[in-house]
């Protein structure tokens, strides 16, 4: 199959934080947002005079630093984010807005404070802590409306001048969906037999899509949309299996690689900074403001294993399932950075049930930020992609 | 008759089987593994050959596969299987009523529940650290200045077990220098070196979906005092393998080419 025109181009894009598209934005007077958590909500740092970027630390190599602030016992994520805010990496954001989702995260964002890190650049700079609920009743939804409200809208209108009347509310909203119809679109492409595109290409578009400022990035996908709908595959299919990706934080597209390497085709990508969900649109219903209905909308979507109440448990399940079922996937991965808090226990839920309960071969990864011994990990994954084909044969008769 | 290849390039040591079209094992070999994983292959491979006066290079062979961790660059092979998967067949092929196995690498533990097929029905592995794995072993008993047998025969000697706290292979190297250095008997210091493994062995056993027996598959197949120590800790017979232990990834990918090879003839 050809290459993707701008596979180099999204590839060179992730390979820098503050990349070319990042850097024309902060050029034309923009705000650069960095947010780490689905929690909170893309939409809102999207609003004219900002965009968002999503954090991560591409090429680290070493926590040291990081680690002697928060403990080798816990994720190598938070820790290099840490690293990274430390070596000045994040020196050009003007906020990071932070949520309470996962204590080691949160602790990170922290020591951004404890540290004045960026602040010394950048002297208004803030880090603002957002509440986030752990249940999905309405009167949670409304205590996450507010805290959006003062936490995000309030700070980045006093500090930064932002207009965050309904109106720009509702064209960021506009602006954001029509982002996401692209972006699901390029993601349909995976359900085909033979498709025009790898879980490798689709990762590197979603992530381009969360680290670089929308309307900057939105003619690329466009055009790449425009490019696949001509491509043509390879006469063959060239995988051998097809899975879901689920699980916790995961950046990496040569992880993705990794595992289309060893035969398997990632159809879904269920992981935090994945498309499923973060790519659904969002809808403002009758009567509702734009900030109730985002607020509705990031938990109604929202698949973190930090809801414990039993219908979200169960219903993280069945949402695997369906993946499965609408890309015909037949395993699942369910990946998880090592320390995990919420992860780690939801990977084992999943290699418990997923195949009994569900119908669906499960294997769990713990992997760490920067898998640099891959070997055994490729051990694992060609293994997982023989049981599969093995069980498929079977099924087969 | 037909020939087939299978060709594990180990971390430690590289093995090659040669099954004829019965099923036989006709020629097989185990030698170290050079730092460049084709040339064991190779080497491995014309070892094997000359074993049986027909065959003079590997395309004599009608199908090879290449496992293990340098599965990759075997540059004879058709196609390159899991040592998990191979490991699972190799087992099956020599006894089929053993359900479980626990393969002790040169840099890893598997747990293998295996199929009535052959196939893999589950299987789990360590982390990427070497704890409990050969290269373990090979530092442990270096700091005993003894071979990996003259090891294991000591920590048969035991009459009690000093624990070893450290899982870790640098570290677990101080805890028994430290011992050593405070006059405990080696022997104890060993043995407690073996349960630490089949401590480890047990976890792997347990996930892998061990019931009542297991074998044991890989170089570290071959230490006795572990196998005492994991028949202790885990309460289940380690079922003893006709073959060398050691050859059964190799046996495994020679079973899946002649499998394989058979259907392409």
């Amino acid at each position: 199959m050809k290459d993707l025109k701008h596979r180099v181009f999204f590839e060179h894009l992730l390979s820098d934080i503050k990349n070319e598209l990042v850097s024309e934005a902060l050029d034309a007077g923009q705000k650069a947002l960095g947010y780490s958590c689905y929690f909170v909500p893309e939409v809102l740092m999207n609003l004219d005079g900002c965009f968002s970027v999503r954090l991560r630390a591409p090429g680290i190599a070493d926590t040291s630093i990081a680690t002697y602030y928060m403990s080798e016992k816990t994720c190598m994520y938070s820790r290099s984010i840490l690293e990274r805010a430390i070596e000045g990496g994040y020196n050009f954001f003007s906020a990071l807005l932070s949520t309470e989702t996962c204590s080691m995260m949160h602790r990170a964002h922290e020591h951004f404070e404890m540290l004045n890190l960026v602040k010394d650049q950048n002297e208004d700079f803030f880090v603002s802590h957002i509440d986030a609920p752990f249940v999905t009743k309405d009167y949670a939804v409304k205590h996450y409306a507010r805290q959006l409200k003062k936490h995000v809208l309030d700070r980045l209108q006093s500090v930064y001048g932002i207009d965050v009347s309904e109106k720009k509310l509702l064209e960021a909203i506009d602006k954001h969906n029509e982002l996401c119809r692209v972006v699901t679109e390029i993601g349909n492409y995976r359900k085909q037999d033979n498709p025009p595109l790898t879980g490798y290409e689709f990762h590197l578009i979603e992530l381009v899509s969360e680290c670089c400022p929308h309307d900057l990035i939105l003619p690329y996908l466009r055009e790449t949309l425009e490019e696949l709908k001509t491509r043509t595959p390879d006469d063959a299919p060239w995988y051998r299996v097809r899975v879901v990706l689920a699980g916790g934080e995961n950046d990496d597209p040569d992880f993705t690689k990794l595992i289309e390497d060893c035969g398997a085709f990632v159809v879904a990508d269920r992981y935090c900074f994945g498309s499923l969900p973060g790519r659904e649109e969002i809808a403002v219903r009758d009567g509702e403001t734009a900030l109730d209905a985002i607020a509705r909308h990031y938990i109604e979507t929202n698949e973190c294993p930090r809801f414990m109440n039993p219908e979200k448990v169960h219903g993280r399940k069945q949402y695997l399932r369906q993946l499965a079922d609408a890309y015909r996937a037949d395993g699942l991965i369910v990946q998880q950075m090592k320390f995990c808090e919420y992860w780690e226990y939801e990977r084992m839920y999943c290699q418990h049930v997923m195949e009994p309960e569900y119908d669906l071969p499960c294997m769990g990864i713990e992997k760490e930020y920067v898998n640099t011994s891959t070997g055994q990990l490729r051990t694992r994954f060609q293994a997982f992609v023989e049981a599969l084909e093995m069980k498929k044969l079977a099924k087969e008769g | 008759m037909k020939y087939y290849g299978g060709c594990d390039v180990g971390s430690t040591y590289t093995k090659a089987v040669i099954l004829d079209e019965t099923g036989r094992i006709a020629a097989s070999t185990i030698l170290r593994s050079k730092i460049n994983a084709a040339q064991s292959s190779h080497l491995a491979m014309e070892q094997c050959l000359s074993q049986i006066p027909e065959l003079a290079k590997p395309e004599d062979l009608a199908y090879i596969v290449g496992t293990g961790y340098g599965r990759n660059r075997v540059p004879f092979a058709h196609e390159n299987i899991s040592e998990i998967s191979c490991h699972a067949m190799g087992v099956h092929i020599t006894d089929p009523t053993v359900k479980a196995i626990i393969d002790i690498g040169g840099q890893d533990i598997k747990g293998i529940a295996v199929a009535p097929d052959g196939t893999v029905k589950n299987f789990a592995m360590n982390d990427k650290c070497a704890a409990g794995t050969g290269r373990f072993y090979e530092a442990m008993a270096h700091s005993f200045e003894m071979s990996l047998e003259e090891f294991s025969t000591l920590s048969l000697k035991a009459k009690n077990v000093i624990p070893i706290t450290a899982q870790c292979t640098v570290f677990a190297e101080s805890e028994v220098i430290a011992l050593v250095g405070e006059g405990k008997a080696p022997e104890e210091i060993a043995a407690g070196i073996q349960m630490a493994v089949a401590k480890r062995c047990f976890v792997m056993a347990k996930k892998a979906g061990a019931i009542n027996q297991i074998t044991l598959t890989g170089g570290c197949a071959k230490n006795e005092g572990l196998k005492k120590a994991i028949e202790k800790v885990l309460k289940l017979k380690v079922v003893e393998l006709k073959t060398d232990p050691q050859l059964m990834g190799a046996l495994g990918a020679a079973e899946f080419a002649r499998k394989k090879g058979g259907k392409t003839a």
